[in-house]
């Protein structure tokens, strides 16, 4: 009988916990381990990822994305198009306190897009569109363009390099190319304190004025439940990794790949795939040197076998990269692509060697640049360089550190490819490696004619049938190597509860603490 | 006190089990790096990614790394460029250590100049250093070599000089300088054999940091190219897989520590040989 | 020594500006370029190009060097590009973790490695010797981040004794801090033993066979005051001279450590500075580093008069 009791109370106590686990709470401090120091807290200024991660809790823009990755209004209440479509009217929303207490106007969006129009890769791009960009009322902007344009609403969404809304004071104090050292934002999360090695520490704002939506992608309602956010640098992965497994991080991002089965096992933790991540590339010079053969390459394209590359750089865990030839992500559903016959991954070693011999190689050695300062550029670049060889290419990797390949890479003559990552885009107008003014340089016309149509062109469905019409021709052209979808890998610990796992980036507003 | 005929040195030398142990062992290290070819099993360069992270087996007798490369074959071919830079360091290393050290320990006027200028070399992070060395003169094992003797000489210099500034006033220095014997003289025949022993420990570590210290120059793209075989790269990249496939980092660790062993054995005996006051045990 | 106090004192500046300006020229000529990594991986070289013009930094080599002189002088260090904050300001943040860590390990160091060289000495040859030799061996050869990422292993995830990484100020959690220090300082301390055994047994064979001491044996006295009080103190000033140079290195920075156990020293600041080319960062921290060596190096020069009044200034 008294066992009877002690089995019942456990049921209960079981569904009691159960119930406890879907109710949010408020306090504590949530300790997440990241890899480093981010190079600034200035959103319009820096496209790099931590930076984006970090500043997406102090600030926010005019919209933000939804689950879907498409644009929803985040600080504007809504906005109206011109029947010509050239004009388009922001309605703000009332009441919006920053973290010093002003009340936002539109003098501080005015302001602070001016300034991310002039440095962003997506303001520039928008702001090459406009022709007026001014505030009509208090609560209401307003922005003519000089042409129609497909991207005004999605460019005002994106959350890397994004157009933050700043006090006006601030947005004013520090020139564009100069990054901003006064944060503050409007967002659910203050800035407490930077001590570098150690902690960002950010706090709950308390005059927050959340959206009445459901939480929904990376907009929506808002609710800071934990006091603080405490970002840990931890730059060694396994200290990251072990930190994890005894509770002195609640949250860890970016780990090695290899420590997955072990975190699967830990009954206190367990792993996230972080998915989209990055798809791996090799970008090809095309302004200068043996790669602006298109015969050239072509023949890398072919040559390359790429699911035993993509195996290996994931650590030998299926679960961790795709094989996709869509240039947009499975995750970016408006523009993701099925297309069928494209000549990828085809591992044709005698196409290869047909195309080498076409294309004039004489067994020049090519420079690939790579780093080990992110592991997965040098590991696909060895096992690539070993493949390319099999097919008769004589590839001279270099492997320097991350501070010199984005200085070398800025200079065509020093180099014929290098490695890197592209991260989730929105809009088939974002890809960097579409652009003429990229390392790299794609300055093909006809992919720039499509690119400059597609910034234009409004209706979705013929956007969508340039888009497919762009990706055939970028594998004809192969400005540059598309290899696998990688993921990544992050671990959190039983107690953190609410963690959206479906965004790319990682966010800890609606994140409550279990303990 | 008597000299000891060159002969019966010698016999000494090869009497002292030490030697012989440390020479063995380096013998067999060296035989390894020079028959890699033959010695190896497996191409150590050639990746086999379906086979990577294997357990130590007959086919694989280390097992293999994250790339599916041989262990057992990186550690043979690794031995040339290990061996290469951490005996070419340690030597030079000590070579100008002794130089810099008799002079600054026995002209104290050059002292003052010559140890501010080991200060100065000192305060430079070993790896900036090295960095910039390599930068200026470009990839290359040789240049490996002279970036890291020139970051590692001060250490050995500052060593060399304050042992001789303890023994320069013992008895029977004082005693040779007073019978008028030449300075050169003295340096060699009294003072330098009180330096073999710290010269040798500092040594055999120089060798070990050396060859580490070229896996980090291959990480910041400045040393030999981290796909190429050595000791240093192959501990450096397992490190990444401590946990799921130590075997990785073990064994060229082990390479490493028996070859810091058998230096450290040679270098008893040589000094228990040359310093006739210790005698042989 | 008055005198020579003086001189070592002023023989700081010229050693300083030497230091200074290779260190200048150093940095500018290793490749790479902290704008290019600031901006992030999709800043096109045209932004780049703006922001370096507006940190100077396209400016002709001379006269940032000019401007970074006049700027010293006035005791200004510069501002980081990356931590927003003054060099002056980064490097005190730095200066306490560096301090318990380098002191802490050093204690760790001294403890293990001159008693068991000693030791060694004593019975050279002996099982003991071996053994001890053997370790210290070991100790060098097995690199860094091998001892600590195991220590991590075994006492924090597996036994779950101490925390796996972290810091705490000594003034604000004293017990937090000596929890947090315990693996850091023995890992660290392991690895710097090892030299300092060798060298401590070394000299200690040497100074066993010099005459004072056969005279001291001859005398009748026992041979532990004859190895403690005769012996060691004569073979103290190499071994004064090992542990100020394992002093400087740690000062310096214990990068591997601190990378691993997450501390926020000066090994951290400065390879995430060189990493990322942030001048100023490396400027100031070597700036520092080179007035402690050169301390240092006096301290332990003072130091050998008083362990060997053989030793003289003049």
């Amino acid at each position: 009988m008294p066992r009877l009791i002690a089995l019942v109370a456990a049921v209960l106590l079981l569904a009691a916990n159960a119930y406890a686990a879907d109710t949010p709470r408020k306090g504590g401090i949530i300790r997440v381990g990241n890899l480093g120091e981010p190079p600034a807290l200035d959103a319009h200024w820096t496209t790099a990822s931590i930076t984006e991660t970090l500043t997406n809790h102090i600030y926010e823009g005019l919209y933000s994305l939804d689950g879907a990755n498409r644009p929803i209004p985040m600080l504007a209440e809504g906005h109206t198009v011109s029947k010509d479509g050239l004009t388009y009217t922001f309605k703000l929303r009332q009441g919006i306190k920053f973290h010093n207490g002003k009340e936002m106007t539109s003098d501080d969006v005015v302001a602070s897009l001016a300034r991310w129009g002039k440095q962003s890769i997506y303001g520039k791009a928008l702001f090459a569109q406009v022709a007026e960009w001014k505030a009509l009322d208090k609560y209401t902007v307003e922005m003519k363009l000089k042409e129609k344009s497909a991207i005004v609403l999605i460019s005002l969404a994106v959350p890397n390099n994004f157009g933050a809304i700043y006090p006006k004071e601030i947005a004013e104090k520090f020139a564009p190319e100069i990054k901003a050292t006064e944060w503050v934002g409007t967002g659910p999360f203050k800035l407490a304190e930077w001590k570098p090695d150690q902690y960002i520490r950010m706090v709950r704002f308390d005059d927050y004025k959340s959206r009445n939506e459901k939480p929904n992608g990376y907009g929506g309602g808002k609710t800071a439940y934990v006091d603080e956010i405490r970002w840990q640098p931890v730059p060694e992965v396994a200290t990251r990794v072990a930190q994890v497994e005894t509770g002195e991080l609640d949250f860890a991002d970016d780990l090695n790949l290899d420590a997955y089965d072990r975190l699967a096992k830990n009954p206190n933790a367990r792993p996230l795939v972080s998915k989209p991540y990055y798809w791996l590339v090799a970008v090809l010079n095309k302004k200068e040197g043996l790669m602006t053969n298109q015969k050239l390459r072509q023949a890398w394209q072919a040559a390359i076998d790429i699911e035993p590359i993509m195996k290996n750089v994931a650590g030998g865990h299926r679960e961790f990269y795709r094989m996709d030839a869509s240039l947009a992500m499975v995750e970016i559903t408006a523009w993701h692509t099925k297309l069928s016959g494209l000549p990828w991954n085809e591992h044709n070693k005698a196409k290869a060697k047909r195309l080498l011999q076409e294309a004039g190689y004489k067994n020049e050695p090519i420079r690939f640049m790579t780093t080990q300062e992110y592991k997965w550029m040098y590991d696909f670049a060895l096992l690539s360089k070993q493949q390319l060889e099999d097919a008769g290419f004589n590839i001279d990797l270099q492997v320097v550190d991350w501070a010199t390949l984005v200085k070398r890479r800025n200079n065509s003559k020093e180099y014929d490819a290098f490695t890197t990552g592209i991260g989730a885009f929105y809009d088939p107008t974002h890809p960097v490696f579409l652009t003429p003014s990229w390392p790299g340089w794609t300055t093909d016309e006809d992919i720039l004619k499509l690119q400059a149509e597609l910034a234009r062109e409004t209706d979705p469905k013929k956007r969508m049938a340039l888009w497919e019409q762009q990706t055939r021709q970028f594998y004809e052209k192969v400005p540059v190597i598309r290899y696998g979808d990688l993921f990544g890998l992050r671990a959190i610990r039983n107690t953190t509860k609410g963690f959206n796992e479906k965004t790319e980036r990682i966010r800890f507003y609606n994140v409550w603490l279990e303990k | 006190m008597p000299e000891a005929p060159r002969r019966s040195r010698l016999r000494n030398l090869t009497a002292n089990r030490n030697v012989v142990a440390g020479l063995a062992i380096l013998g067999v290290v060296v035989f390894a790096a020079a028959a890699a070819e033959l010695v190896s099993t497996h191409n150590p360069r050639r990746l086999d990614p379906p086979n990577r992270l294997r357990a130590p087996s007959l086919e694989h007798y280390l097992g293999t790394d994250e790339f599916g490369r041989d262990v057992w074959s990186l550690v043979v071919h690794g031995s040339r460029v290990s061996l290469a830079v951490g005996l070419t360091t340690m030597l030079s290393t000590s070579l100008a250590g002794i130089l810099i050290g008799l002079v600054a320990g026995y002209y104290r006027r050059l002292d003052l100049v010559l140890m501010r200028v080991m200060d100065g070399l000192m305060a430079f992070p070993a790896v900036l250093l090295a960095i910039a060395l390599m930068a200026a003169r470009g990839p290359g094992v040789w240049n490996v070599i002279f970036a890291l003797s020139v970051v590692y000489t001060p250490r050995t210099a500052m060593l060399i000089r304050s042992t001789v500034l303890s023994i320069r006033e013992t008895d029977y220095v004082q005693a040779a300088q007073a019978l008028g014997r030449r300075d050169l003289a003295i340096a060699f025949r009294h003072i330098l054999p009180n330096c073999v022993g710290p010269l040798l420990v500092q040594g055999s570590f120089i060798f070990a940091y050396a060859i580490l210290a070229e896996a980090i120059l291959g990480f910041l793209g400045v040393g030999v190219p981290p796909y190429v075989p050595s000791w240093g790269n192959v501990i450096a990249s397992g490190k990444n897989v401590i946990r799921e496939a130590f075997w990785v980092s073990l064994f060229p660790g082990l390479a490493l520590t028996l070859s810091g062993l058998s230096l450290n054995l040679v270098g008893d005996g040589l000094r228990d040989t040359f310093d006739p006051r210790l005698g042989v045990r | 020594m008055t005198a020579y106090l003086i001189r070592r004192t002023l023989a700081l500046v010229p050693v300083l500006a030497v230091v200074v300006t290779v260190v200048f020229l150093l940095i500018h000529l290793i490749p790479g370029d902290p704008v290019s990594v600031m901006l992030g991986p999709d800043a096109t070289p045209a932004q780049i190009e703006a922001t370096r013009q507006a940190l100077g930094l396209d400016r002709p080599i001379h006269e940032q060097l000019l401007k970074f002189y006049a700027r010293v002088l006035r005791g200004d260090l510069g501002q980081s590009y990356f931590l927003d904050r003054p060099v002056t300001t980064a490097l005190l943040e730095r200066v306490e973790p560096t301090l318990v860590l380098t002191v802490s390990a050093l204690l760790v160091a001294v403890l293990i490695g001159v008693p068991s060289g000693i030791v060694a000495a004593a019975r050279p040859g002996s099982p003991w010797d071996r053994l001890l030799m053997l370790s210290s061996l070991l100790g060098v050869c097995v690199p860094g981040f091998w001892l600590s990422l195991n220590f991590i292993y075994l006492f924090a995830v597996r036994l779950g004794w101490l925390p796996a990484a972290g810091y705490a100020s000594l003034w604000v959690d004293p017990m937090a801090a000596l929890r947090y220090m315990v693996l850091p300082a023995v890992s660290l301390g392991f690895n710097q033993s090892a030299l300092i055994a060798r060298i401590s047994r070394s000299c200690m064979l040497e100074a066993l066979q010099q005459d004072y001491v056969r005279t001291a044996r001859a005398k009748g006295l026992s041979e532990g005051t004859v190895t403690w009080i005769h012996a060691f103190r004569n073979a103290l000033v190499p071994v004064v001279t090992v542990i100020g140079i394992t002093t400087a290195i740690l000062i310096g920075g214990a990068v591997v450590t601190e990378i691993v156990f997450n501390i926020p020293g000066l090994g951290r600041l400065i390879i995430s500075a060189v990493l990322r080319r942030d001048y100023p960062v490396i400027q100031g921290v070597i700036l520092v580093t080179a007035t402690t060596y050169v301390l240092i190096n006096l301290v332990v020069d003072v130091l050998y008069v008083f362990i060997d009044p053989r030793i003289r200034y003049a």
